[in-house]
C-alpha cells in the first residue's frame, strides 16, 4: 500500500520545477475551473452533491480519524511483519529456471519467478505440481 | 510547465472541453486551433484536440498529436489524463492506469483523475491499488454515504469481510437520525451489510441483524428467503417451517421452498406419505397450482407414483398442455417411472377413446385430450432414453392428423427426422411448421437452427432475417452481430466447418470470442453506476460473475470448434490459403486450381474493396449517425491464411483450460495443440487431467500412446529437468510397456464400443503401419456392432475417407442399409 504524499511533493524530477508550479495554483482561479470541466469529462452527472443531512459532520470527521488512525496502525503492523519475514521470503531463483518454466508452461517471467518462488527455487516440483491435476472431487 | 493563456483563450479552451462534452467535435477542434495559432505549443488545447480526434475514429492520429502535447507541456496533468484516456479507449489499461497515476502525481487532488483511476484499477482486479484509491476517496468525501460504501466493497472483494463490515458499522454509526424506512439507498445498503456478516459464517448474528436492522426492509422477498434460510440453518426448525410457509403462500411454484419447508419438518427422503401430505396441502389450497402436484413425482416410487403420475397426466392432458412431456422427462432417469408414464398415457387414451364413443363429444375435454396424449407419446418415443423413431412418427402423424394446424406436432415432427439423421426433410418439416405461425419468434430461430444443421446458410439467414432490424446497414447479419446473437454465430461457424469453408467458420468463432470480450468490457460502466444506484448486492453478483464469464457453454463450444479448425489446418494446410471445399471433391486437381485460382481473385476483390472503403471512412454511417468500424477480413480470409494454426489456436485454448479444466474435450483439445507445438510438459497436463477424468476414453486412450512415441522421438530434444519430469509423472505407461500389446488389451476389453474399438484400430495402424489394410478392414467390420450408434458410425466413415481406404464405400452402403434416411451415408453423386 504506498502511503498518500503530502500534496505538494512531486516524485520524479522536482528541481527547479517546484518555484513555476506555485503560481498555477495561486492564479488559476480560472485554469481551475476548465480543470474541473475537463475533469467530469465522460462522467455522468453525480447527484451526490445532494449531501444528506442527516450526516453528523463531527461524527464523520472523528470516523475519518478513527478509520486512519488504524490503517496507519495496519500499516506499521503489516510493515514490521514484513520485516520479520523478510529474511525468510529471500530465495534464490535460477534464471536458468525462470527461463525453463517460461518456455515450457508459456507463463510470464513474473508468474514463473512467483511459482518457483512459492516451491522454494525447486524447479522439480514447481514443474511437477503444475503438471498435476487438483484433487477430483466427486462433485461437479 | 505552466502555460498560462489570456482570459479570452482560457474561455475559447472552456468551450473546447464544452464542445467534446456535447459531442460537437468540428467546432471543438476549430476553437481549439483558435488557440492554437495563438499558442501553438499549448499542451492542454494539443491534448484536447487528440481527445476530439480519437472521438472521431482517427486512434493513430490522436496518439500522435497527445505525445506531442506531452512534450509541450510535461507537467500538465491535463495532457497526461488525456493520455490515460485515450489508452483507456484503445482498451490498453495497463498502460491507462500508469498515465492516470501519473496525472495523479502532478494533481494529486483532482477527483476525476482519481476516480477514473479507481475504476480501471476494479476493471484490472487491482484490489490493493482499489482500495488504495477508494481511501483517498472517502478522505475526499466522507460526507457521502457512496464512498463509504465504495470501500466496504474494497474490502470485500479482496475478501476481508470484517473489514467490509466494521467500514459500514462506521458509516452507520456517524448518522444522527436513522434514514428513512423508504430510503431505497439504505434499505440495499442494509441487505448488503447482512450478507457480508452472512459471507463470514455468523449466521446468529446475520439473523439477528436481519430481524432488527433489515425488520422493515424494503426487498421483502429477500428478507423472507434469508430469514427463513438462517433460521433452517440455525436449526431453530419449527420457526423456519412457518417462515417456509409464509413464502408458499407467497409464491406456490417454486421448487426450493418445498425442499426448504420438509427439511425444516425434518422429514426424511424416505418418508414419502408424509412428504405427500404436505404438497397435497397444497394442491388443495392453490387449485391452479403445478409444482405441489408435479413434484412428489420425482421422490415417489411403485404403486404411489402410479397413482400420483396419472393423476397428474390427467389433468394435464384434459388441459392439453403442451409441455407436459418437457415437464416429466427428467424423470426418465428412472427405467421404471419412464415405463409408467407410457403407459399412463397410453391408457388415457384409450380411456377417451371409448368416453368420446359414449358420450358423443359432449366432453369438450376429449378434443384437447387425445392430441396431447399422442404429441406425448411421440415426444416419449423420440427421447433419447426410450427412442424407437418409427413410432413416434407414427405418433406424431396421428396428432397432426387431429390438429393439423399445430406449430408444436410439426415442431417435433421435425426433430423425429432430425434423429433420423434426415436433416433435408427435418429441415423442411421445421421451415412447414415455421409458415404456420410466421409471428412467432421461437419457431423462426428453430427453423433457422435446422437449416442451418442442413448446411443452408443462406436460406437459414433469410429465415431470421424476418425477425432483425430492417435498418440495420450489413442486413441481418450485421445485425445479428450487433445483438450478440450466439446461437446463430455458432451454428453458423459450425456449418462452415462442415463445409470445409475455414475461414469463415473461424470468421463465427472469433466473433464469439470478441462478444466476451465486450462482455467483460462491459462492466466498466457498472463500477461507478451500480455504486450510485445503491444496487451493492448486484454489483457484487455481477463481479463475480465476470469472474467466471467465459466458464459458459457458449464459449466452450464456440472455442472447441475453432481449436479442431486449426488443428485441421495444421495437419493439411489448405492449398489456395482461403475458404476452399476441404475435403468434399478434393481429388480433382484441375477442380482444385480452379479453386484456388477463384479464391485468389476474391482475396484481391475482397482487399481492393475494403481499400476503397479504407479510403472514404465516413461513408459508411448507420441510422444512427455513427461510423461503423470497416471490417478489412469479412470472409476471415486471412484467419485461415494463418502460417501459424497452432499459436493462434493459443487464443482459444488458454481460456478454455482456465475456465473449463472438469471438461474432458477442453483437456483432449489441448492436447491436440500442445503434443503439435511440441510443448509436452503442457500437453502431460492435458493428459494426467483428461485420464483423470475417464481413463477409458477412447481419445485418451489414443493420446496416451501417442504422448509415448512422441516423447521417444524427441527425447534428444527435451532439456534434461523436462525430461526428468515426464519420466516421473508420466506414469500412465510404463516404460517397459509393450505398446502394440498394451493396445492390443484396449482393444480386447472395449471390443463392444464402436467408438473405442476404432480409436485402437488407429493407433494399430499408427503402429505398425504394415497392418494398414487389415486394420481398415476391422475398422469397417465396426459397422456390425450391435451398440453402435449413427452418431459413431459417421465418424468412422469420416475417418475412412481421410485414410482414403478401399473399404470406405462398402461400409457407407452398409451403414446406409442400418440407417436408411440418414443423409450422410446417402451415395454422393
Amino acid at each position: 500500500m504506498a502511503e498518500t504524499q503530502p500534496p505538494n511533493i512531486v516524485e520524479g524530477a522536482t528541481t527547479g520545477d517546484i518555484d513555476d508550479e506555485i503560481p498555477v495554483a495561486a492564479k488559476s482561479a480560472e485554469d481551475r475551473k476548465a480543470a474541473a470541466a475537463l475533469s467530469s469529462l465522460d462522467t455522468p452527472r453525480d447527484d451526490d452533491t445532494t449531501v444528506t443531512k442527516d450526516v453528523d459532520r463531527e461524527a464523520v470527521r472523528k470516523a475519518m480519524d478513527r478509520l486512519a488512525g488504524a490503517g496507519a496502525a495496519n500499516a506499521a503492523a503489516a510493515k514490521k511483519g514484513d520485516d520479520k519475514q523478510a529474511p525468510k521470503k529471500v530465495i534464490k531463483v535460477d534464471q536458468a529456471d525462470v527461463t525453463l518454466l517460461v518456455d515450457e508452461l508459456e507463463l510470464s517471467k513474473i508468474k514463473a519467478t512467483e511459482l518457483l518462488k512459492a516451491h522454494d527455487g525447486n524447479v522439480t516440483s514447481a514443474l511437477k505440481v503444475y503438471i498435476t491435476p487438483p484433487e477430483t472431487t466427486t462433485a461437479t | 510547465m505552466p502555460q498560462p493563456l489570456t482570459s479570452k483563450e482560457s474561455s475559447l479552451f472552456r468551450q473546447v472541453i464544452r464542445n467534446y462534452e456535447d459531442k460537437q467535435y468540428k467546432k471543438g477542434i476549430k476553437a481549439a486551433e483558435q488557440i492554437l495559432k495563438k499558442n501553438p505549443k499549448h499542451g492542454d488545447t494539443l491534448a484536447m484536440k487528440a481527445l476530439i480526434i480519437n472521438s472521431q475514429g482517427k486512434t493513430d492520429e490522436a496518439f500522435a498529436l497527445a505525445k506531442v502535447a506531452l512534450q509541450c507541456d510535461m507537467k500538465s496533468h491535463v495532457c497526461w489524463h488525456v493520455y490515460g484516456l485515450l489508452y483507456r479507449a484503445g482498451k490498453n489499461f495497463e498502460e491507462a492506469i500508469k498515465a492516470y497515476k501519473f496525472a495523479l502525481k502532478l494533481e494529486p487532488d483532482s477527483q476525476q483523475i482519481q476516480r477514473d483511476l479507481a475504476l480501471l484499477q476494479i476493471q484490472m482486479r487491482d484490489y490493493q491499488g482499489y482500495l488504495t484509491s477508494r481511501k483517498a476517496m472517502l478522505t475526499s468525501r466522507s460526507h457521502i454515504r457512496q464512498s463509504w460504501t465504495a470501500l466496504a466493497v474494497a474490502y470485500h472483494l479482496m475478501g476481508d469481510l470484517s473489514e467490509a463490515e466494521s467500514v459500514l458499522t462506521t458509516y452507520e454509526e456517524t448518522l444522527k437520525n436513522p434514514p428513512a424506512k423508504t430510503d431505497l439507498e439504505n434499505s440495499e445498503a442494509v441487505m448488503y451489510k447482512n450478507s457480508v456478516i452472512a459471507e463470514q459464517g455468523d449466521i446468529q448474528k446475520a439473523l439477528d441483524h436481519l430481524e432488527s436492522a433489515g425488520k422493515h426492509n424494503l426487498d421483502r422477498l429477500a428478507l423472507l428467503e434469508l430469514r427463513a434460510k438462517y433460521l433452517l440453518q440455525l436449526e431453530r426448525k419449527e420457526e423456519a417451517a412457518e417462515a417456509y410457509r409464509a413464502l408458499i403462500d407467497r409464491n406456490s411454484e417454486y421448487k426450493l421452498y418445498y425442499d426448504g419447508l420438509t427439511t425444516a419438518l425434518g422429514l426424511k427422503l424416505t418418508d414419502h406419505k408424509e412428504r405427500k401430505d404436505i404438497y397435497d396441502g397444497y394442491a388443495e389450497k392453490f387449485p391452479r397450482c403445478d409444482a405441489a402436484r408435479r413434484l412428489p413425482l420425482d421422490f415417489l416410487e411403485g404403486d404411489e407414483f402410479r397413482e400420483a403420475a396419472a393423476q397428474y397426466i390427467c389433468r394435464m392432458m384434459d388441459k392439453g398442455v403442451p409441455s407436459t412431456f418437457a415437464n416429466l422427462k427428467h424423470l426418465y432417469a428412472d427405467d421404471s417411472k419412464k415405463e409408467t408414464l407410457r403407459a399412463i398415457v397410453q391408457k388415457y387414451i384409450d380411456r377417451r377413446k371409448s368416453d368420446s364413443s359414449e358420450e358423443t363429444q359432449t366432453n369438450g375435454d376429449a378434443s384437447k385430450g387425445i392430441p396431447a396424449a399422442l404429441y406425448f407419446l411421440a415426444q416419449h418415443y423420440n427421447y433419447y432414453l426410450s427412442r424407437d423413431l418409427d413410432k413416434a412418427l407414427e405418433y406424431i402423424d396421428r396428432a397432426i392428423e387431429l390438429e393439423p394446424k399445430s406449430v408444436d406436432f410439426h415442431m417435433t415432427r421435425a426433430r423425429i427426422w432430425k434423429h433420423y439423421g434426415d436433416l433435408q426433410k427435418a429441415s423442411d418439416t421445421m421451415e412447414q411448421a415455421r409458415a404456420l405461425d410466421t409471428r412467432d419468434r421461437h419457431i423462426n430461430t428453430k427453423s433457422a437452427k435446422y437449416q442451418l444443421r442442413n448446411n443452408q446458410g443462406e436460406a437459414a439467414l433469410k429465415t431470421v432475417g424476418m425477425f432483425t432490424r430492417a435498418e440495420t446497414a450489413g442486413g441481418p447479419l450485421a445485425d445479428l452481430h450487433d445483438m450478440q446473437c450466439m446461437w446463430f454465430l455458432t451454428e453458423d461457424g459450425q456449418s462452415y466447418a462442415r463445409q470445409g469453408k475455414y475461414g469463415l467458420a473461424l470468421k463465427r468463432f472469433t466473433t464469439i470470442y470478441n462478444i466476451f470480450d465486450v462482455w467483460q468490457e462491459d462492466q466498466f460502466d457498472f463500477h461507478s453506476f451500480s455504486l450510485r444506484k445503491g444496487q451493492i448486492r448486484a454489483y457484487v453478483e455481477m463481479m463475480r460473475w465476470e469472474d467466471h464469464l467465459r466458464e459458459h457453454p457458449f464459449f466452450s463450444r464456440a472455442a472447441l470448434s475453432a481449436i479442431d479448425v486449426y488443428i485441421k489446418l495444421h495437419d493439411k494446410p489448405l492449398v489456395n490459403g482461403m475458404n476452399g471445399v476441404g475435403e468434399a471433391g478434393g481429388d480433382d486437381a484441375a477442380e482444385r486450381k480452379k479453386a484456388a485460382k477463384k479464391a485468389r481473385k476474391e482475396a484481391q476483390k475482397a482487399e481492393r474493396e475494403a481499400h476503397a472503403k479504407k479510403n472514404e471512412p465516413n461513408k459508411l454511417k448507420d441510422a444512427d449517425g455513427e461510423a461503423k468500424k470497416q471490417d478489412d477480413d469479412p470472409e476471415g480470409a486471412k484467419l485461415a491464411a494463418t502460417t501459424e494454426p497452432m499459436n493462434d489456436a493459443m487464443k482459444f485454448v488458454t481460456p478454455l483450460l482456465q475456465f473449463s479444466p472438469r471438461s474432458i474435450e477442453a483437456q483432449i483439445a489441448g492436447f491436440e495443440v500442445y503434443i503439435r507445438r511440441k510443448k509436452y510438459l503442457l500437453a502431460l497436463k492435458c493428459l494426467l487431467a483428461a485420464s483423470a477424468l475417464d481413463k477409458e476414453h477412447s481419445q485418451v486412450h489414443g493420446q496416451v500412446i501417442r504422448f509415448k512415441l512422441a516423447i521417444d522421438q524427441d527425447r534428444e530434444a527435451l532439456a534434461p529437468k523436462t525430461a526428468e519430469i515426464i519420466k516421473s509423472e508420466f506414469t500412465l505407461l510404463p516404460a517397459s510397456t509393450n505398446l502394440t500389446l498394451y493396445n492390443d488389451e484396449y482393444l480386447a476389453r472395449h471390443a463392444d464400443c464402436a467408438r473405442r474399438t476404432v480409436s485402437a484400430l488407429k493407433i494399430r495402424r499408427l503402429l505398425s503401419p504394415d497392418k494398414a489394410t487389415s486394420c481398415q478392414e476391422d475398422t469397417a467390420k465396426v459397422i456390425n456392432l450391435p451398440s453402435i450408434t449413427m452418431e459413431e458410425a459417421k465418424e468412422t466413415l469420416e475417418l475412412l475417407r481421410s485414410w482414403n481406404s478401399s473399404v470406405t464405400d462398402s461400409f457407407r452402403s452398409q451403414a446406409a442399409a442400418k440407417w436408411p434416411r440418414a443423409t450422410v451415408f446417402t451415395a454422393s453423386s
